[in-house]
This record gives C-alpha cells, structure tokens and sequence, in this order.
C-alpha cells in the first residue's frame, strides 16, 4: 500500500517537474548556445519579438544587480589590504629581471606604463575571482542575458506567451539540444553555405571575363544595336550585384535562364544530363568498389607476397594512366580490333556503358585498392585480432568479421572524397566516348561562353557532390561508435 | 614445423642482400617488357608480324633468362657461405651491355652486384652515368634524320665529354670511398660534378653535395638528415628508378635544346605525311607530316614545366594559407578553411574549365586554373601538421623567449612541417600532369601548335583505326613520367617517415 502511494507521489512529482524540466532545459541549452557567436545571432534573429523584451527586463535588473555592488566593495577591501601596491611591486620586479635577462635596457618610463597596465590586469582579475567564489558561497548568481532568459522562461505564462512568436527558436534551441540533429543540421547550414560560395565564385571568375558572348555569338558583323539588344535580353549589361542576386534567385528557383546559344531552358537541360552522368559515375562506383576491396583486402593479408607485389604495381599503373588515353586504346582494341563493345555510348544498349564505366573507375578502384591495403594492414596488426587469433578463430573470420568493419571507416571516407574527382572527371570520359551527359555539355559551352550554361553545370554538380559528401559524413558518423560518442559529447 | 622454420630463415637471410632483390627485380622486368614487346610483335587479331618488335622481345628475354641465372647463383652462394662469391660478381661485367639495348633494369642491377661494398657516392654514380648514358643514345637516334641541328655536334661532344667524366668518377669513387669515408683528393671532383648538373642531372648535383659535405666535415659521423634521406630512398629500387626518368627527361628537356631539331616537330612537312614508325622517325609522323619522336621530346618540357608549376604555386600558397590558419587558429582558421570549403567543393577539372572558359585557352591561363583548385588541398595538408607542431614544447620554448609571431612561422613551424606536403606534391605533379593532357585534349589547355603530349593524342586519337601508334606512344610516355613520380613519392613517403612502412 504504502510503496504503491510513494509510486503515485513521484509519479506526479515526475510530471510537474517534466514540465518545469522542460522550462529548464531551454533556459540551459539558450545560456549554452549564447557563447556561440553564430549561433547567438540565430537566436536573437529568429526570437526577436522574445528577445526584446529579455533586454528590456535585462537592462532594467542589471542596475539593481548584486554583483556591483559587491565588486565595489571588494575592490575597497583589496586597496585598503594594499593588495594592489603589493601587486604593483611584485610586477615590476618581474619585468626588470625579464629584461636584464634579455640584455635589454630599462626605460624608466616605458617600465612604469607596462606595469600600471598589467598591475591593472592582473587587480581587476582578482577581484573578479573573489567576487565570484563569494557570490557563489552566498548562493547569488550575477544578472547576465542569458539567466535573464532563463528565469523568464519559468515563469509558465511568459512560456507560453513566447510559444507562438518564438517558435523558430524553439526549434533552433530543440535542435542545439539533440547531438545528432545538431550535427546533421550543422552539416545542413554548412552544405547550403558551400552551394551559395561556389555560385558566387563561378559567377565571378565568368563576370570578370574579358570574351564577350555577344560578339562570339552574333558574329564580327554584328552592329552595336544588335550587340546592346544581345546584352540587353540576357541581362549582361545589369550591375554586377544584380546579375549577382539573378544567379542566387535562379540557384533556388531552379531557373538558371536560358542558354546563349540555341536559346534553350538551362534547367530543363541539366535535368536531361545530369542523370546520364549520375548513372555512369554510379556503375563505375559499384564496379571500381567490386573488384578493389577483395584485392586490396586479399592483398593485406599476403602482404609482401608475389600477388601483393605484381597488385601494387598494378595500383600504381592504374593511379597513373590517363582516362582519355584508356579510352582510346579501350575503343582501339575491344570496339575496333574485336569489335565486342560499342564504341560510342548508347542508352539503350547496356554493353555500351562497360567500357566508360571501367575508364572512368579505374582512378577510384586504384585508390580504394590502395587504401583497403593499408587500413587493413593497419587493423590486422592491433592487439584484439591477435586476440581474435589467439582464440583460434579462422583466418577467414578474423578478417571479413573483426577486421574489415574497422578497416572499412577510412574507405568510405576515400570513396566520398574521390566521388567529386569522378564526376569532375566525367567530363573527358564523355567526351571519348561521346556521351550526352553534363560534363561534355560544360566543355562544348565554354567555347562561347555560354555563362548561363557553365554556371548550371557547375553549380549542379557541385551540389551533387556536397550532397554525396553530406550521406558520406552522416553514414559514417552513424557507422562508426567512435565519431557517434564523438558527437554526443559536443 | 621445421621446415617452415627453416624456409622463414631462408627469407630472412636472402632479404639481407639488395642485390638478390634487384636482379629479382630486373630479370622479371625484363621478361614482362620482352612480353609487351612480343604482344606488339605479333598481332593476335590481325595475324601480322613485325620484326623489329620480334627481335626486340628475344633480346630482352635473353637478358631476363640470364639475369635470372645470376638470381639463382646469388641464391645459392647466400644459402651455402651467406655471402655472395667474387666469380658470381664478375657476371655482373658482362651484363652491362644490357645498356646498349636500353635494358636499364638489367644494367642496374649488373652496376649492383660489381661492387661489394655499395657507398650511397657509388649508388649516386651509377645512375648518374645512366641518365647521361640514356640521354647519348635517345639523341643518337637523331643521326638517321635527314639533317640535324646545328649545334647537334658541339651538343653530343659536350654529353660525352661529360659521359666521360661521369664514367672516371664512378671508378675514382669505388676506389676512393671506403666505409663511406670521402678522400680530400675528391674536392675538384666534387665541384666538377656540381657544374655537370646544368645538364639537369639530379644525381650528379647530389652526389657533388653529398661528396662535397662530407669533405668539408672531415668524414665525422655528423647527423646529416638530407645524405640519410637519399640513403633510405636509393634503398628502394623502384623509388630510384622513378627518379632516374625523372631526370632522365628534365635533362633531355634541357639537352634537346642543342641535340634535337625543333624545326621537325613543329613545321609541316608534306613530303612525310602520316609515315610508319621507322629509324628516320621512330614514332612515325602525324598529319602534317612532323616527326612524332621530337615532338614528343618537346612536350615533354611543357609538360614537366606545367606539372611542376601547377604544383609549386598551390603548395606555396595553400601552404601559407594552411600554416596562417593552423597557427592563429579561431577566427582567421574558421575564415580561410571556409572560403577554401567552396572551392573544395567543385571538382578541379570543373573549376579549371570554367577558368579557362572565362579567361581563354593558352598555357598560362592553364596553369592559373590548375593551380588554384589545388591550392585547399595542400592547405589542410599543412594546416593540420602545423596544429600538431605547435603544441610541440621547443615552439613553446621559443615563444617563451620573446620570439615573434613571424619568426616562429617562418624558423620553427615551416621547416618542420613540409615533410607530408613534399611528398603529397610529388605525388600530385602525377594528377597535374594528367590534368594538363586531359584538358589539352578537350582543347582548353596548351595552345594546338605547341607540341604537348595532350596535344599530341588528340591528333592521334584521329587515326586511332588506320594509325593507332600516333595515339599510343604518347600515352605511354604520360603513363610513364606520372608512374616514375608516383614511385618516387611513395619512396619519398617512406624515406622520409620510417614510421610509416
């Protein structure tokens, strides 16, 4: 009976408190999130009716606030102790030594200004500290912005006041709150940071180009009229800035405008080739992924035998050979000599996307290789797999079960990172193999130059990129308990 | 059990000697080129036969077959008296003729296994009288051309001259070096050797250095970090080599300025239009009837120069960027590893595009567009080795003595973090070499006139059905400059950091 009624008890106890528990928290999370500069403009932005009025209640109990008053007494206490002249005395000792130590001559002048500069330091320091270790033994704590906020918000009515125009903070101060969404919304805010960065510098370098698309478009015959209407339709002679907020406009809306030449949509373009490009660059992973991680991994385990030798130099001439070049003698030998495979790219014919899809992945398959060696060597040689052996496991086991988990983190990191080269890359590939996707669409537009088109291009394939960066970082910090524990701490 | 044991004892005791491993090395690659050359040799698909290649095959089996005799006696000596046997040395004298067919693997190893007692001065010397050796017969080939250059003579008389003297140097140190004690008598040598180095052979200004350090030390047993470093990396065999065609090709880019006829690479010619490989152009002639060969050894230059460009500019300032972030850390690291995030973020090919669409197709451009997608890479190389070096105690000690903010930088953090950025821009010269061809070959890089090996292919790869050696040879010449940097980079890594291996 008695332990049932206890229950109850703590049980109510547990509900009030989770409502006060809750007050607190965003009290906590705001004082924590205040000692961010970044954030603490995100907050007083997106809060501002709230964190109007916590300045106002702040500035007005901060002239009644304990802690002057206390400092001024303290500092009282200190001079009239002769604190201060001790200190005085005790620094300039210090700097005389310091420089008689470094042969230098002492300038009665200079040496009293630096000292009544430090000596002012190191006092007002003091008296910080004392006040601080007294107000805290008396149990009072100092007015600051961020307790201000704190102590409004448990009061249940200012909560819930401030729910509906503070509910974007809310939800900034609900995300700070939770590791992990922290971190993916920081990996978020970083990501579209990135997207506007690279639009402003490819817009830029193509602003600051001295070739006129106009003239290479209409010809040397154009008149001045018909080179001012050109500039005139695809807004070239607006200020920078202008064409500048155009560009961040179009980036959002998905509307780049329209091509130079041929007079067509930029984005209706892009969503026709970017998929190409996707879909080449994401068979050549699979297969670059299919044959570098068993041979490196059988490589590690062999180390220093003939397969581990004659796949090292294997590596290396696969690092080393040009993409166009493989290409060619790729088209020269399986699509010329024995005619087993296309030699252009064709989508309906899937034995026609073998021989881009191995050039353009022989880069990737030989870092990976690469990287599978040396991070499986790495793990194979720590003390739990000489464990793992000692208790008599397979071969086999140790590695595909305790080694290759491990060993797999930096991997993953590699094929993120070597992902943009790839598609960076892409655009010699197609080329070679005349293929219809992004990258030859850049390379046959900057002949123009057809700004509208190099800038979709570019900027598309950079958010590709920041995107595949993005599920890199995010799976691995998922993966991987390290970077999780990592996360949850900061 | 015991035989197990006993074939472990075997390994240990034959991994002792360099010189079992480099006539392994040699004689395997010797019989994997004499299979290359047969497979070009005859033709699987169309059933043709050339000779030249043929024969070329059986010569270099044949060394490969002997080569791997003396493994086997090398073999057998250390098994048996745990040395190597002076009459097994002698066999070294007759597999020098290898050079004369351009087998340098099987030459390396016959210099190797000559002398018992192999000082790093010795080691030097050797490849030293190989890439002048080299560059002799690459520019002899120019006697079957119909002229020549005029200073051709006056060129080949200097080379040999100089081959003459790099010959005399490798006898003079394997008598006068002993226990890697250098004798005073050297001095003139040594700064003979230094002024050969305007040929542009490394091995010849680092074995005059490393000649001419010892002298003025007096031998003492002093901590030389650079002479130790070219120890650990000519321990590495295939490291050696990839700096061997590495000079080979800077000396032969400063060489062909006398020894090779420009005229013929780049003027037409409409008497020698598409030829056959052959003695007179041993690479065959493109559309314009120019010789491919000295077109090739004039890309070469362009490209060695653009590499190394391409790579400097961006370690000098990404280097900057990364040690300025690194060091003041908050606010200013926050700042430059942002604005370097964006332009990490578009691939470097992309970027040199749209550079070079915006600005204009020629070499310098290229190199600008290059440089800077390069440049937020090597910044976070430095930037994290400086973060690490300046918790060290000494950059505490320094600053404790009063030293300035520069003076730390520039004296203590710098030199002691360029170690990882050197070898990670040896081994990008590689990428940027290949970047310059594969954009030269879109038509955005080097200048159509100029020969470049880009340049090149993408006239080649025209004939690619009737004329396929147009597309092939300079291909390999890329492959093999980007794998002579990628070995030498991954021996550098190694003799840099032992750590590491």
């Amino acid at each position: 009976m008695a332990y049932i009624n206890t229950g109850r008890i703590v049980q109510e106890k547990l509900k009030t408190t989770d409502a006060m528990g809750v007050r607190y928290r965003i009290g906590r999370t705001y004082e924590k999130m205040l000692k961010n500069q970044l954030y603490k403009i995100l907050l007083f932005i997106s809060g501002l009716p709230i964190n109007l009025v916590v300045a106002a209640v702040f500035f007005i109990q901060k002239r009644s606030d304990p802690f002057l008053k206390w400092r001024e007494e303290t500092k009282f206490r200190l001079r009239k102790e002769g604190v201060e002249n001790q200190l005085t005395a005790d620094i300039r000792y210090e700097l005389t030594t310091k420089y008689i130590f470094f042969n230098k001559e002492v300038n009665e002048s200079k040496l009293h200004a630096e000292t009544k500069k430090l000596a002012a330091r190191v006092f007002q320091e003091e008296v910080t500290k004392k006040v601080d270790d007294a107000m805290r033994a008396a149990g009072i704590s100092k007015v600051t912005y961020g307790s201000t906020f704190s102590k409004l918000i448990n009061h249940p009515l200012f909560f819930a006041v401030s729910m509906i125009p503070g509910a974007l903070m809310y939800l900034f101060i609900y995300i700070y709150s939770k590791p992990y969404l922290k971190y993916v919304f920081d990996r978020l805010v970083m990501m579209v940071f990135v997207i506007f960065g690279v639009t402003f510098l490819v817009f830029t370098i193509l602003y600051l180009s001295p070739l006129d698309p106009a003239a290479n478009i209409l010809g040397q015959t154009a008149t001045v009229e018909q080179l001012r209407h050109f500039n005139q339709v695809y807004g070239l002679d607006q200020p920078y800035l202008v064409q500048l907020w155009n560009s961040f406009k179009g980036l959002v809306t998905f509307d780049l405008g329209k091509s130079f030449a041929g007079n067509e949509m930029v984005s209706t373009e892009i969503i026709r080739k970017l998929p190409i490009t996707l879909q080449l660059t994401v068979i050549s992973l699979i297969i670059a992924i299919l044959m570098a991680i068993p041979s490196g991994l059988i490589s590690a385990t062999r180390q220093y035998s003939f397969f581990d030798y004659g796949f090292m130099v294997l590596v290396l001439l696969g690092l080393s050979i040009p993409d166009f070049w493989q290409g060619l003698v790729a088209i020269l030998y399986f699509s010329i000599k024995v005619q087993w495979l296309p030699a252009t790219f064709n989508p309906d014919n899937w034995l026609s996307v073998i021989n881009p899809a191995i050039v353009l992945g022989t880069g990737l398959a030989a870092s990976v290789a690469r990287m599978t060696r040396s991070s499986t060597l790495e793990v194979i040689h720590q003390d739990y797999i000489v464990t793992a052996k000692a208790k008599g496991l397979s071969e086999r086991k140790v590695i595909l079960k305790h080694a290759l988990g491990n060993a797999l983190i930096p991997i993953v990191t590699v094929i993120g990172l070597q992902f943009g080269g790839m598609l960076g890359g892409a655009a010699v590939t197609e080329k070679v193999f005349n293929i219809n996707g992004i990258g030859s669409y850049i390379v046959d537009k900057q002949f123009i130059p057809d700004i509208p088109g190099i800038l979709a291009g570019v900027i598309y394939v950079a958010v590709t990129i920041s995107i595949v960066n993005l599920i890199v970082d995010l799976l691995y910090a998922f993966l991987d308990p390290r970077i999780r524990s990592k996360i949850s701490d900061y | 059990m015991r035989t197990h044991y006993e074939k472990r004892a075997t390994k240990r005791k034959l991994k002792a000697f360099q010189e079992y491993k480099l006539s392994n090395f040699a004689a395997s690659a010797s019989i994997v080129l004499a299979i290359l050359f047969g497979l070009s040799g005859y033709d699987l698909f169309e059933r043709t036969v050339s000779i030249p290649f043929l024969v070329l095959a059986g010569i270099y089996l044949l060394f490969g077959m002997l080569q791997l005799l003396v493994s086997a006696k090398i073999r057998s000596d250390i098994i048996q008296r745990n040395t190597i046997q002076a009459t097994t040395r002698i066999f070294g004298f007759s597999l020098i003729i290898a050079l004369l067919t351009g087998n340098i693997f099987v030459a390396i190893a016959a210099l190797d296994i000559i002398k018992k007692e192999k000082s790093i001065e010795y080691m030097l010397s050797i490849y030293m009288a190989l890439t002048n050796i080299c560059i002799i017969l690459i520019s002899a080939l120019n006697l079957f051309k119909p002229y020549v250059a005029d200073l051709f003579l006056l060129g080949m008389g200097i080379l040999l001259a100089v081959s003459v003297l790099h010959i005399a140097a490798m006898i003079l140190i394997g008598l006068f070096v002993k226990n890697g004690d250098v004798s005073r008598h050297l001095l003139p040598l040594a700064y003979l050797l230094i002024l050969t180095a305007v040929t542009g052979n490394v091995f010849s200004l680092l074995l005059g250095l490393t000649l001419l350090h010892k002298i003025r030390h007096g031998n003492k047993e002093v901590l030389v970090t650079w002479v130790d470093i070219v120890r650990r990396l000519f321990r590495n065999a295939m490291a050696a080599l990839g700096l061997l065609f590495i000079t080979v090709l800077l000396s032969l880019s400063i060489c062909s300025y006398f020894t090779f006829e420009y005229s013929l690479a780049v003027e037409n010619n409409y008497s020698t239009l598409l030829l056959s490989p052959s003695l007179e152009y041993p690479f065959g002639t493109d559309d314009f009837g120019r010789c491919v060969f000295s077109r090739i050894i004039f890309g070469g230059r362009i490209s060695l120069l653009v590499g190394i460009l391409t790579t400097l500019i961006p370690v000098i300032i990404g280097g900057l960027l990364g040690t300025v972030s690194g060091f003041y850390g908050k606010y200013v690291d926050n700042f430059i590893m942002r604005a370097l995030d964006i332009l990490y973020a578009v691939p470097g090919m992309l970027l040199a595009i749209a550079i070079v669409a915006a600005f204009g197709a020629n070499t310098t451009n290229l190199i600008i567009a290059l440089s800077i997608g390069y440049i937020p890479t090597y910044a976070r190389t430095m930037r994290a080795t400086v973060l690490s070096v300046s918790n060290f105690e000494f950059i505490e000690a320094a600053r404790a003595c009063g030293a300035k903010d520069h003076a730390i930088i520039f004296k203590h953090i710098i030199p002691n973090s360029l170690a990882p950025i050197i070898v990670k821009a040896t081994l990008t010269i590689g990428i940027a070499v290949i970047s310059t061809s594969s954009l030269s070959y879109l038509g955005l890089g080097v200048e159509p006139h100029i020969p470049e090996w880009g340049n090149i292919l993408k006239i080649g790869s025209a004939y690619l059905e009737s004329k396929s050696y147009l597309a092939v040879y300079p291909g390999i010449a890329i492959i093999v400059m980007v794998l002579s940097f990628n070995f030498f980079g991954d021996g550098l890594r190694d003799a840099l950091d032992p750590k590491l291996k």
